[in-house]
């Protein structure tokens, strides 16, 4: 049994989504079953690296920040009247927050190299959360990006020599996967609000800005993940929940295949 | 009198400098650390850094030393730079924040708090090793430690061997275990002319 629980694929994959599902199906009857997301990737997080705060790596920082944010968004979605300018704020914010998780591989560049990537990972992930808190009002839609958007920031990240951004990154597609289950199967939307959209974009932008300095993602990748949430905003069925969420995961895959290649390219010179 | 007694001054003038710490600084071209861990069970997987600075120093009318080392983690070196039909080669992975960690941790420092003596030789140095943001003493062996005289054309140098053993997950290096292992033996060769 402990072998079992080792094994990566029970730790990003099985464990994350089991959970979800639990905990999604438990609450579905309340607005908070996009909390589901937070335990599916603590679950992950448990198996894998254990939880510690010291000393307060860019990866423990990146795990914190996942784990509060749904209770920023629990706050947020208390004023619905407002959500427009909450979301452009929470965006601003959390792209400035992302200073806070670099500092340590930010203060050993170069300062002119070191303000162009603060500079360029705080765009990035006020933009990613910006595009992926759109999609709070739409369960399927949020659901499809976050499976794509954890499976590109993933599998890119396994192109770019990181296991762990393989593990964070499939943990929270299958987290979001186990949403998109659950819906299909009470055959019933669950809006995400910022409870559950605000964890999925930031966590996938801070583990793709991760990537990026700590390993070896080529920078122009992190632009192409932005493709994710703008595919998932496609057209898509209306008259039957599983043929829409099924069109929408069918174009987050897609879209992110640029992404990986991209990461695949940068790692091989080419792509064959 | 006073002549035995400015003979007796200028005789104990030599033992008085060499009570005197004498210090060292680790040559690069004939000093190595190198490592090694299992993988798998199987093979034991070997490694070396290529970069880093340091000294020692050694008082051996005193019994004491010190050691302070300072290693570049970037310049891990596993003979496997060439990454085949894989995505990324071995050295890559180990600089990545899954092993090393390199762009947020470029050092790993190793510095001593007391070394341990038999006769004029050193055997044991007992310090602290600072590897990924986290510091825990280890203690390295000195299996062989030795000097060669100054010569007309040379400084004293001093060199020997020695060896410690780590767990990495003391350090937060937790990636792979256990299919590759967790205990990891450090080997040092070196050498340092007297400053």
């Amino acid at each position: 049994m402990l072998g079992l629980l080792d094994h990566p694929a029970i730790q990003s994959g099985v464990a994350p989504i089991a959970v979800a599902l639990i905990v999604a199906a438990s609450l579905a009857s309340t607005r908070f079953s996009w909390l589901a997301i937070i335990p599916a990737y603590a679950a992950m997080v448990a198996l894998d690296t254990g939880f510690s705060l010291f000393p307060p790596t860019v990866a423990r920082k990146t795990i914190l920040v996942g784990l509060v944010a749904p209770l920023v968004g629990i706050a947020a979605d208390l004023y619905p009247r407002a959500s427009r300018t909450i979301a452009a704020a929470l965006a601003v914010l959390t792209g400035l927050l992302s200073i806070w998780v670099f500092t340590t591989v930010l203060q050993n560049r170069e300062q002119a190299q070191a303000v162009a990537a603060g500079a360029g990972v705080v765009a990035f992930v006020a933009v990613m959360v910006a595009a992926v808190l759109r999609l709070r009002d739409d369960g399927p839609r949020a659901g499809a990006t976050g499976v794509g958007l954890g499976l590109a920031v993933g599998i890119a990240g396994l192109f770019s020599a990181s296991i762990g951004a393989l593990m964070a990154g499939v943990a929270i597609a299958a987290a979001c996967g186990g949403m998109l289950i659950v819906q299909a199967g009470f055959s019933r939307a669950l809006a995400p609000g910022f409870t559950g959209t605000l964890p999925v974009g930031l966590l996938c932008a801070l583990v793709a800005a991760g990537t990026l300095l700590l390993a070896e993602l080529p920078w122009y990748a992190l632009p192409l993940l932005l493709l994710i949430p703008a595919a998932t905003s496609l057209p898509a069925p209306t008259h039957r929940l599983i043929a829409r969420i099924a069109v929408l995961v069918g174009y987050a895959l897609v879209a992110a295949i640029i992404p990986i290649g991209a990461a695949w390219y940068a790692a091989r010179g080419s792509f064959f | 009198m006073f002549k035995r007694l400015a003979i007796l001054v200028l005789a104990s003038v030599p033992f008085a400098a060499g009570a005197a710490s004498d210090s060292y600084t680790f040559d690069p071209l004939h000093t190595s650390i190198s490592f090694s861990i299992d993988h798998l069970g199987l093979a034991m997987i070997h490694g070396r850094f290529s970069k880093y600075s340091g000294k020692f120093t050694i008082d051996r009318a005193a019994k004491t030393g010190a050691v302070e080392l300072n290693v570049e983690t970037a310049s891990v070196d596993t003979n496997d730079n060439d990454k085949g039909s894989r995505p990324r080669s071995r050295d890559e992975h180990l600089r990545s924040a899954d092993f090393f960690n390199a762009a947020e941790f470029p050092r790993m420092t190793y510095k001593s708090t007391h070394v341990v003596f038999a006769g004029d030789v050193p055997t044991v140095v007992q310090g602290d090793l600072t590897l990924l943001g986290v510091s825990k003493p280890v203690a390295i062996t000195v299996e062989r430690f030795r000097c060669n005289p100054s010569t007309a054309t040379a400084r004293e140098r001093c060199g020997g061997s020695a060896t410690a053993r780590i767990r990495r997950s003391d350090f937060g290096m937790k990636r792979g275990i256990p299919s590759i292992g967790d205990e990891v033996l450090l080997s040092f060769g070196f050498e340092g002319d007297k400053d």
